[in-house]
């Protein structure tokens, strides 16, 4: 097992094979044109800041829009995904499946993508965040009402009552909390996401950082790479409130 | 049918128009996937209104017996029949309809813990109601009503719309029981459902059962391990064991011997639930 | 009808959880607001399904399979970025993280550490690697850096939540013995916690995957490379044959790591039992 491992690793940083060459010499080689970035990165520029408020507005605005619409639709896929809520084994793997390969998919993959199909804005930028949403969020919550105990879906056989019914009394209930977390935590990625969506195209915050990056700006985007830190530390902090109150 | 709820009565009864159903079991065997045989040629004829207990330990077949009743395990061979149905022959619908007919109790309640007492006791009114308006959560007047009543018969009101999960064993046993009557059946079963409940409490859940057999008139089959609840409340007793019937005959004079045949050795102290 | 008079008397009122309605309120405000925001173009919104359509057809009824040999030999680099960094992020995380554990290092060595993994976490990989290569020129190895960077704030969390949450039975043995604050890591924590994070750590490789796929649209190489110049050629055939490679060696990086995962896991639960039998 060591030994596959130890090969495995040596054959990822053979460069001639498309490997990552290790290359400790460039970092001196670079080192005082990278020390003076480095400079400029330390001392940030806040002049910058206004003209942040609005992409970040927009990035905002992207990440809450694609929780909302995620979890619209992830909620009735996650029920569908989960063998309780779903005993056709056909129609959950075809569910399953279609997540899998959906998240097998990078969500500035999809970005880059869908600026070149729709163009340029907000709009592939959330329907990237809605797809990654999904796919997390069916996995997480499916993968839990898988394990919880089902016990109370036999009475409501035994009712006479159709899975569908059984899913929206007791079912989505019963798997609210679980649901209402993850949708949170998808809320927190997506503000880390939306904010580099701009960096292909996809509106936000990102394109600033793409612009300033372009005229060397160092001084700047650090400015404006503590304002995201500080909005995600926020949003996380709120997130993990609101948490702690789902019992 | 809706007008069993109508007029109203005394204070936490109800009154059932309907009239109760007797079941048939015909040369039924069960057969697992497995391959394990829950029931052998088990042949049974209970007539409506009966009071009846499945006394056997567990592995006797006894729960899989139950639960033929209402399809949750189908027959391998042999005859279901309750009231005008053959259960066997019931399949999606017509299966569902059955199912509202028959209500059921289980050991471990089977309540979902998160969300509400009324929500719960809802589920009794699936096979009343159809699939889009559960969907849009479109509970009729009579629906609701019909919900209120049975908690206020097992004396649960007061706690309709707290969490169900936040309630004790036996209060839990009391929702599942209205749950049960939501769906107004004409047959109740009830698979153990008092071996997880301390004795006064399962006392009272026992004189639960009772009552809405001699109030209502339902056939009621219950499963039980224990000798002294099987004598103290119901009248006919089945005796279960390695999945054949070994006993049937009245409950209150079954002898210790008898039971000694049922359970396959001595009585021991855990037979019995005292007190 | 007569529902309400037969009604029984002592319904209780449903209790009206204002603070239920005022959370879904905000929700809704919030939802409005930042649509609102998005300024979108609505023409194009009533366009998007025939257009994703026409594009999927143009990506998939006839992927360009010509330049599969040159995809291979990027998605491996991506995946040698991805190892690279996972294996030193992991390596990383575990030194920093074990004194991050309660119970382990003292506080004023636990809070400063914790704070930096949460600055870590809210900070992009690609983020990071803007910022790497400044110094390091835009080469796999900067992928991998910022991999191994970026893993750190999760890792490292996943590292001393699993260390907290393992009994402290064996460590105390250590420390009654006699045992200073590494003995006790090493010989009373480490064997029970290491299973879980070599899991972890897999998983992390599996993250690492998708990741720097996204790496490689900044420039430093690899499939992400290859799929930013193909799509801004709007040569879709090649693009969906990209497509395609990145989902089928993306699953079975899953399964492949799944399956080793469950048997980490299982192998840890078998060594539990021979410990107790």
């Amino acid at each position: 097992m060591i030994a596959a491992l130890a090969a495995f690793t040596a054959l990822t940083t053979i460069p001639a094979l498309g490997g990552v060459e290790i290359d400790l010499e460039s970092i001196a080689r670079n080192w005082s044109n990278g020390a003076q970035r480095v400079g400029m990165l330390l001392t940030p520029d806040w002049s910058i800041l206004p003209r942040t408020w609005e992409p970040m507005y927009q990035t905002l605005s992207m990440a809450m829009v694609g929780t909302v619409i995620s979890a619209a639709l992830a909620i009735p896929l996650s029920l569908w995904a989960a063998r309780p809520t779903n005993p056709n084994g056909l129609t959950r793997r075809a569910v399953r499946f279609s997540l899998n390969v959906v998240r097998a998919i990078p969500d500035l993959v999809y970005a880059t993508i869908l600026v070149a199909m729709v163009g340029v804005g907000t709009l592939p930028g959330v329907i990237t965040l809605v797809l990654f949403d999904i796919g997390i969020v069916v996995k997480l919550v499916s993968e839990s009402i898988d394990s919880a105990d089902s016990s109370y879906m036999e009475a409501g056989r035994a009712a006479g009552g159709t899975q569908t019914q059984i899913n929206k009394v007791t079912a989505l209930p019963q798997s609210w909390p679980v649901m209402a977390s993850q949708i949170l935590y998808s809320l927190e990625l997506n503000v880390r996401i939306s904010a580099i969506l701009g960096i292909v195209g996809a509106g936000g915050i990102g394109r600033l950082i793409d612009e300033v990056r372009g005229f060397y700006r160092y001084d700047a985007l650090s400015a404006i790479i503590i304002e995201i830190l500080v909005v995600v530390l926020i949003i996380e902090v709120i997130s993990n409130g609101l948490r702690k109150r789902l019992r | 049918m809706p007008e069993r709820t109508t007029h109203a009565e005394a204070e936490g009864t109800q009154p059932s128009a309907s009239v109760a159903w007797p079941i048939e079991l015909d040369a039924v065997t069960v057969r697992y996937p497995n391959g394990v045989v829950a029931l052998r040629d088990v042949s049974l004829s209970i007539a409506a209104g009966e009071m009846v207990s499945v006394v056997g330990l567990s592995g006797s077949g006894k729960s899989t017996m139950i639960r033929t009743i209402n399809g949750l395990v189908p027959a391998t061979t042999g005859t279901v029949t309750v009231g005008p149905h053959v259960v066997s022959k019931l399949r999606g619908r017509a299966l569902r309809e059955l199912r509202g007919n028959v209500g059921m109790i289980f050991q471990g309640f089977n309540l979902a813990d998160r969300a509400s007492v009324y929500q719960n006791v809802l589920v009794g009114r699936f096979a009343h109601t159809p699939t889009w308006k559960s969907m849009l959560g479109m509970a009729s007047s009579g629906d609701r009503e019909i919900v209120l009543r049975a908690l206020d018969s097992v004396g649960m009101l007061e706690k309709v719309w707290g969490r169900a999960g936040a309630l004790s064993g036996g209060q839990k046993q009391r929702i599942a029981i209205a749950r049960a009557l939501s769906q107004q059946p004409e047959v109740m079963l009830a698979d153990e459902p008092v071996a997880s409940l301390d004795p006064p409490t399962a006392h009272s859940v026992m004189s639960d059962l009772a009552r809405v057999n001699t109030e209502r008139g339902l056939t009621v089959l219950v499963n039980l391990h224990l000798m002294d609840l099987a004598r103290q409340y119901t009248t006919r007793m089945i005796g279960l064991r390695a999945g054949e019937v070994v006993y049937d005959g009245p409950a209150s004079t079954a002898t210790d011997a008898d039971f000694e045949a049922i359970y396959g050795r001595p009585i021991q102290s855990r037979d019995r639930l005292g007190k | 009808m007569t529902a309400l008079l037969s009604s029984p008397t002592r319904v209780p009122a449903k209790p009206r959880r204002l603070a239920l309605r005022a959370a879904w309120t905000l929700v809704g405000v919030l939802f409005i607001a930042s649509f609102w925001g998005l300024d979108l173009e609505w023409a194009k919104l009533w366009e998007l399904p025939s257009d994703v359509w026409h594009y999927f057809g143009l990506m998939f009824s006839d992927p360009d399979w010509s330049k599969l040999p040159e995809a291979l030999f990027q998605t491996w680099r991506s995946v040698s970025m991805a190892w690279v960094g996972a294996l030193v992020g992991v390596v990383l995380a575990t030194l920093l993280g074990i004194p991050a554990a309660e119970g382990v290092g003292p506080i004023w060595v636990r809070l400063p550490l914790r704070w930096m993994f949460a600055v870590i976490r809210a900070v992009p990989e690609v983020i990071i690697a803007i910022i790497l290569l400044t110094v390091t020129g835009l080469t796999p190895f900067t992928g991998a850096l910022a991999l191994a960077i970026g893993g750190i704030g999760t890792h490292a969390k996943w590292t001393y939540e699993t260390i907290e949450a393992t009994p402290t039975g064996t460590g105390e043995a250590v420390k009654a013995a006699g045992g200073n604050r590494m003995q006790m890591v090493r010989w009373g924590l480490w064997p029970s916690a290491s299973p879980e994070l070599m899991s972890l750590g897999l998983y992390r490789f599996e993250i690492n995957v998708r990741t720097s796929a996204i790496l490689g649209l900044i420039g430093v190489g690899g499939i992400g490379d290859m799929l930013t110049a193909y799509t801004q050629f709007r040569e879709w055939g090649v693009v969906g044959m990209l497509i395609i490679v990145v989902i089928v060696v993306t699953m079975t990086i899953d399964a492949i790591s799944g399956r080793i995962r469950r048997r980490i896991m299982e192998g840890a639960k078998s060594r539990d039992l021979d410990r107790i039998v």
